[in-house]
C-alpha cells in the first residue's frame, strides 16, 4: 500500500544474490523534502534497498513506485533517464571521475541530461560554492582531500535539481568533523530545495540528521519515527 | 612496595644487524618482490598471470623466430635431396642407362590454386634409384603420394584431382622426402615413358651443390621483415611486464607504511615483474613445445612446418632467456620513476613529469643516420645485415619512444566536445602512458609494414616481369611433346569437348626446311609450319578470308629481313621438307601457289608465329612427323572448377602435358615466398598486438569497475561509455598511425635510397593503416561485452 503523499515508496521487496537473500519483504516510503536514514548492521540489506529504490537493481518481487509510476514496469533506458534527471547520488568512495576536474564532475549529470557545457559548469560552480569547495573547482579528485571530495560529490548530486538524493554511507570514509560538515551541508541544501534524501548509514550521529529512521535487519525494514 | 614497584622496565631491544647494502640489497628486494608476487593472494596472482601469459606469448614467438635458421636449412636440405643428382661432364651431360637409372618426366600440376609436384617415372633396370622418403619404386599405374596429397585425394574436395591422378596409391612418401608436411607430391610409375616422349634419364637423387644465393635486395627485405615483425614482439613483452601495474602500486603503498623506502619499493616492484617474466619464460617454453607438437597440422597460406624443423638456435634462445627477465627489471624500474607511492595507501596519480622530446628524437635520428651511412647495396658485394637491422631497429624503437610525448602533447591541446569525448580526453590527459604503451606495438608494426611495402614496390620490378600474355583472350596454355600421329587433333577435340571451355586455339607445329643441298657454311632455310582450323589461324595471323583447304605465308610485322628468311623456305608452288633431321626420309609437301601472304598477329601467349600456316584440309596434321601440339584455351570463368576440368583433360591426353595459366605478370618464386613469409609473420604479430591491446583495455576497464557502476547509477547511457572507450582507444591510435605513416615513409625512403632505387608509390601506407584501424575497432568491439559487464550495479556493492 502506498502511503499518502509519498514521493517514493516500496512494498514487500524481495531480492536475493544467488542463494543469499538481501531483501526479504522490505518496505519503505519517503515524502518530498524528507530525510530518511536507513540504518542497520553490515550486510543487513540497506545498500540493496537503496539500489532497488534508485532503480539500479531490479527486485525479484515487490513494487516500487516513484511519483505514481511503477519502477519495475520501466525499461532499463527509462530507469536510466529517471536516474539522470530525477535522482542524485552520493556514495562512500570511488564516485568522482578521476580524470575530470571537480567542476566537470559536478557538471557531468547536467551534461548527461543534455545541458550545454558552459551552462552546466555555471550551475556546477554555484553548487560548489554552496558546498564551500569552489576553491577546488579546477582540481582533479586526486588532488583534493577526502572531505572536499565528498562535498564535491554532494554538489554533484544536487546540481541536476533532483527530487531524491540517494546517499550510501556518505561520510563513511571521513573523520567525524568532516562527516558532520558534509551531513550538515547535504541536509540543509536538500531541505531548502525540497529534495528527499534516502540516507544509508550505520552511524547514529549521521542518522541524527534525518527526519525519520528505517532500520533494516535480515532484509526486513522497521520504521521508527524520529524527532530532529 | 607494590608489585608495580618491582616491575622493571624491559631491556631495550638490541639493534638488529644492519640490513644488506648494494648488490645484496638488490637481491633481497628482488626476492621479496618475487615472494609477494607468489604469495600475494588472488590479486597478486592475477597480475603475475597477466604478465606471465603476455611474456609467454612473446617468448613463444621469439623462440619460434629463433628456429627460423634451422628450419630453412632443413627444408633446403630436403629439397636438394630430392633433386636429381648431377651427371659428370657439364650441365648438358645425360645420365647413362644403368641398372639403377630412371627415366622421368615432370608432371607437375595445379589444383585449386595449389601446386602439386609430380613425376612420371620408369625404371631402366632392376634396382632403380628411389627418391628420398619412397620405400618402393611405383610400377605402372601405381603411385606413391605425400600424406597431404593422400588426404586430399581421399576427401570429397579432391574428387576432381582423383580423376587426374587415377593411379593406385601403393605407399606414402616419408617426411625425409618432403619439404613440409603440407607438401603435395606424387611419384607415378609408367611403362610407356621413353626419351622420345619427354622422358629424361637421371642417375640418382641428391644435389650437393650450394643453393642459389639470395639476391642482396631480397636479403635486405628479409632483414627488414625480421626487424618489423620482432620489434613489436619485444615492445609487446615490455608492455606485458607492466600489466596490472596500478593494482601492484596500491599494494606497494602498504609496504611504504612499514618502512620501505622509495628505492626498495621500486626494487620490490621489479622483483614482482621479474617473477612474472620468469614465469612467462616458462609459459613461453611450454607454449612453444606444445605448439610445436601441433604445428604439423597447421597450414597458413600454403606454408606448413615439420615439428622436427622447429629447433631454436641456441645462442638466440640464450639471448631471449637472459634479455626477457632483464627487460622486466629495467622496464619496471624505469616505470616506477614516474609513480609516487606514499605510505598512507595512496598512490598519487597526479600530474606526471612533463615528457621531454629531445632525447626521444635521438634514437630515430641515429637510426636514419646509420642507414644513411651504410652506403649502397648493390648486387655484387655481400650484404652486411647488422647496420641495416640496427638502423631499422633504432628508427622503429625511436618511434615507440616518441609516441608517449606526442600523445601527451596532442591530448593536452584537446578540449571541449560531448561527454564521451570529454571523458576520453580527460582520461588521456590524466594518464596517457597506458594508452601509449598499448598503441606503440601497432605503431611500430604499421611503420615497419609501410616501409616494407615501399621496399617491395620499389624492388618489385626486379622480381616481376610483364609476360606479354593476354589472359582476356585465353586463360590456359598447354604444351605436349607427345608426337604420336593423331595426338594433336585429339588434343584439340578433347579440349573443345571439356566442360567450361569456350574456345581452343589448337595448333600443330613442325619445322619445315627448304629441300636441296647446302654447303657447310650455308644455313639451311628453316621456318615453321603451323596447322590448325580457320579459327585458330585467325588468332595467329591477320587473315580476312579463310576456308578449309587454304594455306598462308605469314610474315612478321615490320621486319623485312625475317620476312625474306621466311620466304626462302615458304616458296609458293614449291616443296618443303618436313621432319628433316629426325632420322629417316623427310616428308615432302608443296606449298600451294595461290597461298596469300599475310602479317602475323600476336597470340594470347604474347608470341608471334610466322612461317607457313595451313588449314587441316590442306595438310593432314596426323601425318606430320615430330609435331608438337600447343593449345591456348579460353574458358567460361563462371563455371566452377573450370581450370580443373581443363587440367583433367590434359592429364587424360598426356600425363606429362604442361598446363599453365596465362598471366600478364609473372613473379619471381623467391620474391613470392618472401612475401608469403611476411604475410604469415604479419598475421602472427598483428594477433599478438591485438591481444596486448585487449588485455590492456580490459585491465583499464577492470580498474574502473566501481567508477563505471557509479556512472551507470546516476543514469549514464551505455552508449556514452561505449563511445568514451572508443575515443579513448581511437585518439592514441590515430596519433600512433600518423607517427607510423611518417616514420614508415621515412624509413622506407631511406632503405630505398640505400638500394639505389626510386620510391614508386607514396600511398602504399593506406592498406596497412586500414588494417591497423580495423584492429582497433575489433579490439574495442571485443572489449564492449566486458564494459557492459563492468557497468552492472554489482560493482557498487562493497560488502
Amino acid at each position: 500500500m502506498i502511503p499518502v503523499g509519498s514521493l517514493l515508496s516500496a512494498d514487500s521487496l524481495h531480492k536475493a544474490y544467488g542463494q543469499t537473500p538481501a531483501l526479504d519483504g522490505a518496505s519503505f516510503s519517503i515524502h518530498p523534502g524528507e530525510v530518511v536514514a536507513v540504518m542497520g548492521p553490515s550486510g543487513s540489506g540497506k545498500s540493496t534497498l537503496l539500489h532497488c529504490l534508485a532503480g539500479i537493481v531490479t527486485p525479484d518481487r515487490g513494487t516500487i513506485t516513484y511519483a505514481g509510476r511503477e519502477l519495475s514496469a520501466m525499461s532499463d533506458a527509462e530507469r536510466s533517464a529517471l536516474r539522470r534527471t530525477e535522482f542524485g547520488f552520493v556514495f562512500q568512495f570511488g564516485q568522482l571521475v578521476p580524470e575530470l576536474t571537480c567542476v566537470e564532475n559536478v557538471a557531468l549529470p547536467l551534461r548527461l541530461a543534455g545541458a550545454k557545457r558552459k551552462e552546466a559548469e555555471r550551475t556546477a560552480r554555484h553548487w560548489l560554492e554552496r558546498l564551500e569547495v569552489d576553491d577546488v573547482a579546477a582540481k582533479r579528485p586526486g588532488e583534493v582531500s577526502g572531505g572536499q571530495g565528498q562535498r564535491v560529490a554532494v554538489a554533484r548530486s544536487l546540481a541536476g535539481s533532483p527530487k531524491v538524493i540517494f546517499a550510501d554511507e556518505p561520510t563513511g570514509a571521513l573523520d567525524s568533523l568532516n562527516g558532520e560538515r558534509v551531513m550538515q551541508l547535504l541536509t540543509e541544501a536538500a531541505r531548502s530545495t525540497n529534495v528527499a534524501v534516502v540516507l544509508v548509514t550505520h552511524e547514529a550521529r549521521v542518522a541524527a540528521y534525518s527526519d525519520r529512521d528505517v532500520t533494516v535487519r535480515d532484509g526486513r525494514t522497521r520504521d521508527l519515527e524520529h524527532a530532529v | 612496595m607494590t608489585l608495580l614497584d618491582q616491575k622493571k622496565a624491559p631491556a631495550a631491544t638490541p639493534p638488529g644487524p644492519p640490513g644488506p647494502t648494494g648488490f645484496a640489497a638488490w637481491l633481497r628486494d628482488l626476492a621479496l618482490g618475487i615472494r609477494f608476487a607468489a604469495g600475494g593472494g588472488r590479486e597478486g596472482w592475477i597480475r603475475t598471470a597477466l604478465t606471465a601469459v603476455g611474456v609467454g606469448l612473446g617468448v613463444a614467438l621469439l623462440v619460434t623466430a629463433a628456429s627460423a635458421p634451422h628450419l630453412l636449412e632443413e627444408r633446403s636440405a630436403r629439397s636438394q635431396a630430392r633433386a636429381e643428382s648431377a651427371v659428370p661432364g657439364g650441365p648438358d651431360a645425360r645420365a647413362a642407362k644403368t641398372d639403377t637409372s630412371v627415366l622421368r618426366v615432370n608432371a607437375e600440376t595445379e589444383y585449386r590454386g595449389r601446386t602439386i609436384d609430380g613425376w612420371l617415372m620408369r625404371a631402366d633396370g632392376t634396382r632403380p634409384a628411389l627418391p628420398p622418403g619412397v620405400a618402393r619404386f611405383p610400377a605402372a599405374d601405381e603411385m606413391v603420394v605425400s600424406p597431404a596429397l593422400k588426404e586430399l585425394l581421399d576427401s570429397s574436395e579432391g574428387a576432381l584431382l582423383r580423376e587426374r591422378l587415377p593411379n593406385r596409391i601403393t605407399g606414402t612418401i616419408a617426411d625425409s622426402g618432403l619439404v613440409s608436411p603440407g607438401d603435395l607430391v606424387y611419384y607415378a610409375g609408367s611403362d610407356t615413358l621413353t626419351p622420345d616422349n619427354g622422358g629424361h634419364r637421371i642417375a640418382g637423387y641428391g644435389d650437393p651443390s650450394e643453393g642459389e644465393e639470395m639476391p642482396p635486395v631480397l636479403i635486405v627485405l628479409i632483414i627488414m621483415i625480421c626487424v618489423v615483425l620482432l620489434v613489436p614482439v619485444a615492445i609487446f613483452i615490455v608492455t606485458a611486464v607492466r600489466f596490472g601495474g596500478d593494482r601492484r602500486d596500491r599494494r606497494l603503498a602498504a609496504l611504504r607504511l612499514v618502512g620501505t623506502d622509495i628505492r626498495m619499493t621500486r626494487r620490490i616492484a621489479a622483483g614482482e615483474a621479474l617473477f612474472g617474466a620468469l614465469l612467462g619464460l616458462l609459459i613461453g617454453a611450454v607454449l612453444f613445445l606444445v605448439g610445436r607438437q601441433f604445428v604439423g597440422h597447421i597450414e597458413m597460406w600454403n606454408v606448413s612446418v615439420f615439428p622436427s624443423d622447429l629447433v631454436p638456435d641456441l645462442r638466440l634462445t640464450a639471448l631471449v632467456v637472459v634479455a626477457v627477465p632483464l627487460t622486466a627489471v629495467v622496464v619496471t624500474l624505469a616505470a616506477m620513476r614516474s609513480v609516487v607511492i606514499e605510505p598512507l595507501g595512496v598512490v598519487r596519480g597526479g600530474r606526471n613529469r612533463r615528457r621531454r622530446v629531445w632525447w626521444r628524437l635521438l634514437m630515430p635520428a641515429a637510426g636514419l643516420a646509420v642507414l644513411g651511412l651504410t652506403g649502397r647495396v648493390d648486387e655484387y658485394s655481400p650484404v652486411n645485415p647488422y647496420p641495416i637491422a640496427g638502423g631499422a631497429v633504432l628508427v622503429l624503437v625511436g618511434l615507440a619512444l616518441l609516441l608517449p610525448w606526442l600523445i601527451e602533447a596532442c591530448v593536452n591541446r584537446l578540449n571541449g566536445g560531448p561527454v564521451p569525448w570529454q571523458l576520453a580526453i580527460r582520461r588521456l590527459q590524466l594518464s596517457s602512458g597506458a594508452a601509449s604503451r598499448a598503441v606503440s606495438g601497432i605503431t611500430v608494426a604499421v611503420a615497419g609494414a609501410v616501409a616494407l611495402q615501399m621496399l617491395f614496390a620499389a624492388v618489385g620490378d626486379e622480381f616481376t616481369r610483364m609476360t606479354g600474355q593476354d589472359p582476356s583472350r585465353a586463360q590456359f596454355y598447354t604444351f605436349s611433346e607427345k608426337v604420336d600421329p593423331g595426338a594433336a587433333n585429339r588434343t584439340i577435340e578433347q579440349f573443345k569437348a571439356t566442360k567450361g571451355v569456350k574456345r581452343v586455339i589448337g595448333k600443330v607445329e613442325v619445322y619445315v626446311t627448304r629441300p636441296g643441298k647446302f654447303s657447310g657454311d650455308d644455313v639451311r632455310p628453316t621456318t615453321s609450319l603451323i596447322v590448325g582450323d580457320c579459327g585458330t589461324l585467325r588468332e595467329l595471323a591477320q587473315i580476312d578470308s579463310c576456308k578449309d583447304g587454304d594455306t598462308f605465308v605469314v610474315h612478321p610485322r615490320n621486319d623485312k629481313e625475317m620476312s625474306n628468311w621466311v620466304d626462302q623456305t615458304a616458296r609458293k608452288g614449291k616443296e618443303v621438307e618436313i621432319g628433316a633431321g629426325l632420322g629417316g626420309k623427310p616428308m615432302r609437301w608443296t606449298l600451294p601457289a595461290d597461298s596469300p601472304t599475310v602479317t602475323v598477329r600476336r597470340d594470347p601467349m604474347g608470341e608471334d608465329s610466322w612461317g607457313i600456316m595451313a588449314t587441316t584440309g590442306a595438310i593432314d596434321p596426323t601425318t606430320l612427323p615430330g609435331a608438337m601440339t600447343q593449345s591456348q584455351i579460353r574458358v567460361d570463368q563462371s563455371v566452377p572448377d573450370v581450370a580443373e576440368y581443363v587440367r583433367n583433360t590434359a592429364a587424360r591426353i598426356d600425363p606429362a602435358m604442361r598446363v599453365s595459366s596465362l598471366t600478364s605478370v609473372a613473379r619471381d618464386e623467391k620474391y613470392a615466398s618472401v612475401q608469403r613469409g611476411l604475410q604469415v609473420g604479419a598475421t602472427l604479430t598483428l594477433l599478438l598486438i591485438a591481444a596486448a591491446m585487449l588485455v590492456s583495455q580490459l585491465e583499464q576497464l577492470r580498474e574502473r569497475k566501481r567508477l563505471l557502476s557509479v556512472l551507470v547509477a546516476f543514469g549514464t547511457r551505455r552508449s556514452t561509455l561505449g563511445w568514451s572507450v572508443l575515443w579513448q582507444t581511437a585518439v592514441p591510435v590515430v596519433i600512433g598511425l600518423v607517427v607510423a605513416i611518417a616514420g614508415g615513409l621515412g624509413l622506407g625512403a631511406a632503405l630505398i635510397a640505400m638500394l639505389d632505387k626510386e620510391v614508386t608509390d607514396w600511398w602504399l601506407f593506406l592498406p596497412m593503416t586500414g588494417a591497423g584501424a580495423a584492429l582497433i575497432l575489433l579490439v574495442t568491439l571485443v572489449s564492449l561485452p566486458s564494459l557492459w559487464r563492468m557497468m552492472r550495479p554489482e560493482g557498487l556493492r562493497t560488502e
